[in-house]
This record gives C-alpha cells, sequence and structure tokens, in this order.
C-alpha cells in the first residue's frame, strides 16, 4: 500500500531522546523511587508501632496494677507500678492532651491506623507510577540504543495504510483514531472532495429509500460512489459491520444512527454554507467532507461508540470525537465546518426533510432491532452532543 | 612544570575532599553523641540532687507507652535506683551511690570528648596544611620571588 516514493520523515529515536537524557530522567526517577520506599518503609513501621501499642491498650485495663520499671531519664529506671490502668493520656497535638479510656483510646488509635494506610495507598500509587516511568524510561533508552527510527509519512487518500512506529510515545487513542488523525494530515482538499461526494451520494440514496431494507445497499453504493475512498469505506463499513455483529442492539442502533447522522450533518452544513448549490462544487466538498468523515466519523464513531458501550459517558465521547477531528484537519477547515455545524443549525434543519425518513430506516436497518429503541436512542445519542445538531435531529425524531 | 603542579594541585584537593573532610564530619557526629551522653547524665545528677534535698520518696510519673499515649505510674520507694552501666546492664544503686557513678561517668565522658577534640583539630590542621600547599603551588608559578608573604 505504500508508495514507492519516499514521502515521509525519517528521525532517528535516538536524536529525539538523546540517549544520556533518558539515562539521567531514568536516573532522577529511581532517586524518587527510592526516596518514596524509605518513606514507604518508614509508614510501615509507624503501622506496625500503631497496631502493637492498640494491642497493649487493650490488655492493661486487665490488671488493677501493673509492675514495670519507671524509666527516670534516658539512663535510669526506677522499680514502681501502673496505676489506674483504664486511663491514658493521649496527645492529639500541637500540645493538647486528652484523657481518655482504653476503648476511646484504642478508637483514637484505629483512627490514626486508618489515615496512615490510606497515606501509604497514595504512596503506593505513586510509586507504581514511577515505576512504569521508570520502566519506559529504560525502554526508551534500550531502544534508543539500537537505533530506532520513527518514520512518518504523509496521508494520502489512495492510501489507507499508514506506516507509523511511534515506539517512545504513548497512543493513547484507538489505532482507526491515531490513522483518522493522520488522514486528516494528508492532502484535505482531497479528501473533502471524497466526503463531500461520500455525503451527497448517502443523501441522494436516503432521499430515494422510503422503503426499510434500503439503507444497507445504499451504504454499499455510496461507498461504490466515492471513488478512491474503498478502503476507508471498507474499513468503516468494515467496522461497522463488526459492531453492527456485536449484539449491542440499542448500541448498534446508535452507532448507525451517529455514523449516518455525521455523515449527513456536515451535508447540511455544507449546503447552506457556500449558497453552492451546483451539484459539482458542492460535491466537490461533500466528496471531501465525506472521505474525512470516512476516517474521523465514521470510522472513529463506530469505534467510539463501541467503546462506549460499556458507559454511558456520552460527552466523553463528543469530547474524544472533536479532538480527533479538530487536530486531524487543518484547524480552519475544520473549525469552520464545526462552528457552521452549530450555526447552521436551524438553517439547514428546514431544507433536510429525508432526515425523517433516514431516521425510519436506521431503524428498520440494524440487525436485532426494535421499533422501540430509535427513540431511545435518539435521546441517548441527542444527550451526548448537545451542541451539535443532533439536537435538532432528536426534535426531528420526535 | 606547569601541568606538574596541576597534577598534584588536583591530587592534594582530591585528598582534601574525599579523605579529610569526610573524616572530619565523622569526628564531629562522634563528638557530638558524647556530648549527648554528658547531657543525660548530668540532668540526672540534678534529678538525684533535687529529690534527695526534697526527701521525696513518693513518685508519680506519666509513663510513655509508645505514640505519645500516656499512663499514670507510681514510684512507691525512690530510694532504689537502676542504673545504665553500658552494655546493656543496668545496676541497682542507692542514691549516695548512684551519685558517685555518675560523677565517674561523667569524667570519663568528658575525657572523650577531649580526645575527639583534639582529632578534630588535628584533621583540621592537616585540612589546612594541604590548602598552604595547593595555595603555593599555585602562587609560585605567579610570583617567583615573593617570599615570605605570610604576614
Amino acid at each position: 500500500m505504500e508508495k514507492p516514493e519516499v514521502k515521509g520523515t525519517v528521525t532517528s529515536l535516538s536524536s529525539m531522546f538523546p540517549a544520556e537524557e533518558v539515562q539521567k530522567a531514568a536516573n532522577r526517577v529511581a532517586e524518587t523511587l527510592s526516596e518514596k520506599q524509605n518513606e514507604m518503609n518508614q509508614l510501615r513501621e509507624f503501622i506496625a508501632d500503631n497496631t502493637s501499642l492498640i494491642n497493649l491498650v487493650q490488655k492493661l485495663p486487665e490488671e488493677l496494677h501493673h509492675d514495670i520499671m519507671v524509666p527516670f531519664g534516658k539512663a535510669a529506671f526506677f522499680p514502681g507500678r501502673l496505676i489506674h490502668t483504664n486511663e491514658f493520656l493521649v496527645l492529639l497535638g500541637e500540645s493538647y492532651y486528652v484523657e481518655r479510656t482504653a476503648k476511646q483510646t484504642v478508637e483514637i488509635l484505629k483512627r490514626r491506623g486508618k489515615s496512615l494506610e490510606s497515606k501509604m495507598d497514595a504512596l503506593e500509587a505513586f510509586m507504581q507510577d514511577l515505576k512504569a516511568e521508570a520502566s519506559f524510561f529504560d525502554s526508551t533508552a534500550s531502544e534508543a540504543a539500537e537505533d530506532l527510527v520513527e518514520i512518518k509519512e504523509e496521508y494520502e487518500e489512495e492510501n489507507s495504510t499508514e506506516t507509523e512506529s511511534q515506539s517512545g510515545e504513548l497512543e493513547q487513542e484507538s489505532p482507526s483514531f491515531a490513522e483518522a488523525d493522520n488522514t486528516m494530515v494528508a492532502s484535505e482538499d482531497d479528501e473533502f472532495a471524497h466526503i463531500m461526494s461520500r455525503l451527497e451520494a448517502l443523501e441522494k440514496e436516503e432521499l430515494a429509500a422510503e422503503s426499510y431494507g434500503e439503507n444497507d445497499e445504499d451504504q454499499d453504493t455510496g461507498a461504490a460512489v466515492s471513488d478512491g475512498d474503498e478502503d476507508e469505506d471498507e474499513q468503516a463499513k468494515a467496522v461497522f459491520h463488526r459492531k453492527k455483529y456485536e449484539g449491542y442492539s440499542s448500541l448498534d442502533h446508535d452507532q448507525r444512527y451517529s455514523e449516518v447522522y455525521q455523515s449527513r450533518k456536515p451535508l447540511q452544513q455544507l449546503k447552506g454554507k457556500d449558497s453552492m448549490n451546483e451539484e459539482t462544487s458542492s460535491k466537490y466538498h461533500h466528496q471531501d467532507l465525506i472521505s474525512q468523515l470516512a476516517c474521523t466519523g465514521l470510522t472513529v464513531e463506530p469505534v467510539i461508540k463501541g467503546k462506549m458501550s460499556h458507559s454511558q459517558s456520552m460527552p466523553q465521547e463528543t469530547k474524544m470525537l472533536n479532538p480527533s477531528i479538530n487536530a486531524s484537519v487543518p484547524f480552519e477547515k475544520r473549525v469552520k465546518f464545526e462552528a457552521e455545524h452549530s450555526s447552521r443549525n436551524e438553517t439547514s434543519k428546514s431544507g433536510f426533510d429525508s432526515s425523517k425518513a433516514f431516521t425510519g430506516s436506521i431503524v428498520e436497518h440494524t440487525l436485532n432491532l426494535e421499533k422501540a429503541s430509535p427513540g431511545q436512542t435518539t435521546s441517548q445519542f441527542s444527550g451526548s452532543q448537545t451542541s451539535k445538531p443532533v439536537s435538532r435531529f432528536k426534535m426531528q425524531r420526535k | 612544570m606547569d601541568s606538574l603542579n596541576q597534577a598534584k594541585i588536583q591530587k592534594f584537593e582530591e585528598f582534601v575532599d574525599r579523605r579529610l573532610k569526610p573524616d572530619l564530619v565523622r569526628a564531629i557526629a562522634e563528638r557530638d553523641k558524647v556530648f549527648e551522653q554528658q547531657k543525660i547524665f548530668s540532668d540526672l545528677r540534678k534529678n538525684i540532687e533535687n529529690l534527695e534535698q526534697n526527701s521525696v520518696t513518693n513518685l508519680r510519673t506519666l509513663v510513655n507507652l509508645g505514640s505519645e499515649v500516656y499512663m499514670q505510674a507510681e514510684v512507691p520507694d525512690t530510694q532504689r535506683i537502676f542504673l545504665d552501666i553500658g552494655l546493656g546492664f543496668h545496676v541497682e544503686f542507692t542514691w549516695s551511690e548512684a551519685l558517685k557513678f555518675i560523677s565517674l561517668r561523667e569524667e570519663k565522658l568528658e575525657r572523650q570528648i577531649e580526645e575527639y577534640t583534639r582529632l578534630i583539630a588535628s584533621i583540621k590542621a592537616q585540612i589546612k596544611l594541604v590548602c598552604e600547599g595547593i595555595r603555593e603551588l599555585l602562587q609560585i608559578p605567579e610570583e617567583k620571588t615573593v617570599e615570605g608573604r605570610v604576614f
């Protein structure tokens, strides 16, 4: 899938992370780690002392007096007895003492023990992080020593696969996510055209589809329509189908819903945006948008949705989606897009009646779906993206 | 000659930093420990004298059970006192015996302190010597004919 010409940049890891500095960083982390280890040992001692003291305090009231050697300074003892064996003078700090019975003292000590333990847990968590950091530094150091290189290539539409080996950096997003990002970085115009064409195609299909069983085919045809976009579409569809068969009926629904919706939104926006109602130009834009969306929205959304299936934290999804979109595309374009999204909510609303039919078709098309779920999913979905045109959608559905 | 001097100077400096200064620090730490002991015993002595003066027979104290949790304790008979004579032994004393012992102990401690003081002084002198040597080596190349500049 890679083009024969060298398009990307090759940077040696060792130049990015100079070996010495990595060593220094690793040493620093090791030092901090040992410090924390010492603190932890100290805490453990305190806790042990505390527990032994609790035992002692519990045992003492058993007798009226205890014969002991009473210390007198540091180097002398007096033989004597412990009296008032149920009365304890406890230091609370800041020279405040309280006289307590054995039971009350035990409670005080237990509370102290709890706070010590919580401190220890926090310290342990901190140490875990430090250890992770240390291991990361070590691996980076070894990799830098091995002369690993980082290869970056700009994404082009025809390529759906990217070669990006980022050994040192943590990939916090899913692979498709990253891919989508890289997609955006590459030639946006082409993608834009792609997306636009795709959107256009989808829209047409929806308009045409009054019956339920058409959507799938429409999607397929839509895929065929957008030229050169096969990989993305296949990917999107693959992801989509995968998700579909996951058995999350409502979520599949949601997915589908959101995916198509996502593709629809920019479509609507673009329609109103340039006042270019000529097929060709808008189509061009749509194409771009479609391809863009195919990468970000379509591929990402389902993935996100799949992830989200376990938690209802929809707002997160929005955030996840937005950064990917925003980060990948040249900011102006995307921002404009987003801005128009929100601004053109109302305008495009009126001009787009097929959404009704569209949603109907979606309902039907998901696998184990009942008609009741659309309402659910709508509310679910709309709840997530309040600022987006989803609300409009929701209104239409309701 | 200069490079040789430089090497010598480096050696001297290293010697000072690596051997003499840590030695000095250690000696001071040891002496501080002995000071502490001395203080403990002098406090004890003062207390015993106090008790004797006021003919205190009973004593009520608060005993630290650990982590600053105190309990009342009573000493019915203060005539006998157990003193730590070192090596983990505690010997029963009467007051007068205790006082005698304490004074003996204090003498011993004072002698120890003196020894440490002497050691510290010698280390400091060595450091000074080496520094002077370094200074000589440095200054001779600069001022070839200057003599007796120590004033």
